[in-house]
């Protein structure tokens, strides 16, 4: 049992302990056999990918990208849970048509969701790659689960108090729901910084590409086996990594209210 | 309480998103299915073309082999990722040392961007300088270097075995999640009663998380349609057609060979080919799965 634990985790961690190790050495692209342990450590690599491309501008691409699904995110999805804790006429059908949107997968929207951009004029822009990220329906149901939670008579007071409904949501709803919050960012930012196949579309300039979209087409410029490669492979898996390895509990407890929904 | 006069601030809040869900979800359900009888023109109005997509896409034998491939995905790969992943969750649900390492290492990979696990990969399986095919000569399996991703026998398990590897520790939290839901008095009574491991799984743990594997299997479906970044930069379908699946021609027939009537063709058989397949497993779960949910 124990062995193949092991195992498993040998085969994982070895190919990124790899990666990690040809981005600061080169080594085994020219050594053969490899070795195990770096010798000669250097960043010499990590300074190429700036040299050869505009790395910043394509990472300053994915951070806006990024910060707009974020935001929007935050702002939609608890205006969508807030609306969802009043009752009225057409609520299950607004609930519907969101659990429905989880069976409809983004890759089968590409080409209307293409036509659509382009019709509103933003392909190659932030705002264009952002849009069908800015709403989320797990994040939903990460607020609302938090929203539900929130004793009635909270509420209540505080409109007897006079509280208009859009303060009620920002000093009480989101105050009271920062796990939540924490949940959406942490999602919605991997979501949109790993996203490739929508950039991949609707990004014609050059300028406009965000990282993982330069990440396949830094091929084009090297051989496929340079360590400029794997260190801009390194320099886009770090964010998310990091992301991951601090708030696990956050992450997987928002991935398991995402599945379980519905 | 009486919401009614509340009516247009709830239309207010509910708007944003519901825009984004019906402008990027639903709405192109129908516009594909008036796009697929079309033939699509950059300039102009597109031309009407009855069923003839349809008739093209029957006859196209690279329409039927990335539906072949997506299938063989789903009903190879689906069901050994969840076996593994079974496993690992039933192995690191039990009190071992370390077993919140091993749960954090073997979940790693799925966050990490698919395009940089597939570069990374796609290095791995190189047949002159991969550590893959270096680990199997070292060891003396065979002489010379495999070129997995170019050969028509291992490409498309090369890629979907990249997949699994994202993947697994997703499943496993899945089915662990399930496991928490298991009462140990079940499990201990078995244990008093004189029923060894296998049979304490078999018999009582696997019918209590029936509808967590069902849960995992509709996830599986979603995942095998709708695989598309690695295999872009591992393969871009090839060698030969060997690892098309259905949303890389698709993507390949639109924005490479501008053939968007074809597309949206192809997109509506693919949804209607993955509902029918997610309702026939529900209905095979009795209708426990419940719901899934897609990546984003």
């Amino acid at each position: 049992m124990q062995l193949l634990l092991l195992a498993v985790a040998v085969m994982i961690l070895l190919p990124l302990y790899w990666v990690l190790k040809t981005s600061l050495t080169g080594e085994n692209l020219f050594n053969y056999p490899p070795s195990l342990v770096p010798r000669d450590m250097h960043v010499f690599y990590f300074v190429d990918v700036f040299y050869w491309i505009p790395f910043a501008r394509f990472a300053l691409n994915s951070v806006i990208v990024s910060v707009i699904v974020v935001v929007t995110n935050i702002l939609f999805n608890s205006m969508a849970a807030m609306a969802l804790t009043y009752e009225f006429n057409f609520k299950p059908l607004v609930i519907g048509l969101y659990l429905s949107s989880m069976m409809i997968p983004f890759q089968t929207a590409i080409i209307p969701a293409f036509l659509l951009t382009r019709e509103l004029g933003l392909l190659n822009s932030h705002v264009g790659l952002a849009l069908p990220l800015m709403s989320t329906i797990v994040n939903i149901f990460v607020f609302k689960s938090s929203f539900d939670a929130i004793p009635r008579s909270i509420i209540d007071s505080a409109r007897i108090d006079g509280v208009s409904e859009w303060r009620l949501l920002d000093t009480i709803y989101l105050r009271l729901s920062s796990p939540a919050i924490a949940t959406n960012v942490i999602l919605a930012f991997v979501w949109s910084w790993n996203n490739f196949i929508w950039p991949l579309i609707i990004v014609r300039d050059e300028a406009m590409q965000t990282l993982p979209l330069a990440l396949s087409r830094f091929l084009s410029y090297f051989e496929d086996t340079s360590g400029q490669l794997y260190a801009f492979v390194v320099l886009v898996a770090i964010p998310v990594i990091a992301i991951f390895l601090l708030n696990q509990k956050r992450f997987i407890s928002g991935i398991l209210a995402g599945a379980m929904k519905g | 309480m009486n919401d009614r006069r509340r009516l247009p601030l709830i239309i207010l809040f509910l708007l944003p998103s519901v825009l984004v869900f019906v402008l990027y979800r639903w709405l192109p359900v129908i516009w594909n299915l008036f796009l697929s009888f079309q033939k699509w023109k950059p300039i102009g109005a597109n031309e009407w073309v009855g069923a003839s997509n349809y008739v093209t896409m029957f006859a196209d034998p690279v329409f039927w082999e990335s539906l072949q491939n997506t299938l063989v995905y789903f009903f190879v790969g689906t069901p050994v990722a969840i076996i593994l992943a079974l496993i690992l969750a039933l192995f690191v649900n039990e009190p071992i040392p370390g077993r919140n390492a091993y749960r954090t290492i073997i979940f790693l990979p799925y966050p990490i961007t698919p395009v940089a696990i597939g570069l990374i990969w796609k290095w791995l399986l190189n047949d002159r300088v991969g550590f893959v095919n270096y680990v199997l000569r070292s060891v003396g399996l065979i002489d010379e270097g495999i070129p997995f991703l170019q050969s028509f026998d291992f490409a498309l398990f090369s890629v979907i075995g990249t997949t699994i590897w994202q993947v697994l520790g997703y499943f496993m939290i899945l089915v662990l999640a399930g496991l928490q839901t298991v009462p140990t008095e079940l499990r201990d009574a078995a244990l008093i009663d004189g029923a060894g491991p296998l049979r304490r799984t078999w018999s009582i743990t696997l019918p209590l998380i029936r509808s967590t594997l069902f849960l995992c299997f509709i996830i599986g479906i979603i995942n095998s349609f709708t695989v598309f970044d690695m295999v872009y930069v591992m393969t871009g379908g090839g060698p030969g057609h060997a690892t098309e699946f259905l949303v890389t021609y698709i993507y390949r027939n639109a924005f490479e060979f501008n053939r968007l009537g074809y597309s949206a063709a192809m997109t509506v058989v693919m949804f209607l080919v993955l509902l029918t397949v997610t309702l026939v497993s529900n209905r095979f779960s009795g209708g426990e799965a419940g719901g899934a949910r897609h990546y984003e």
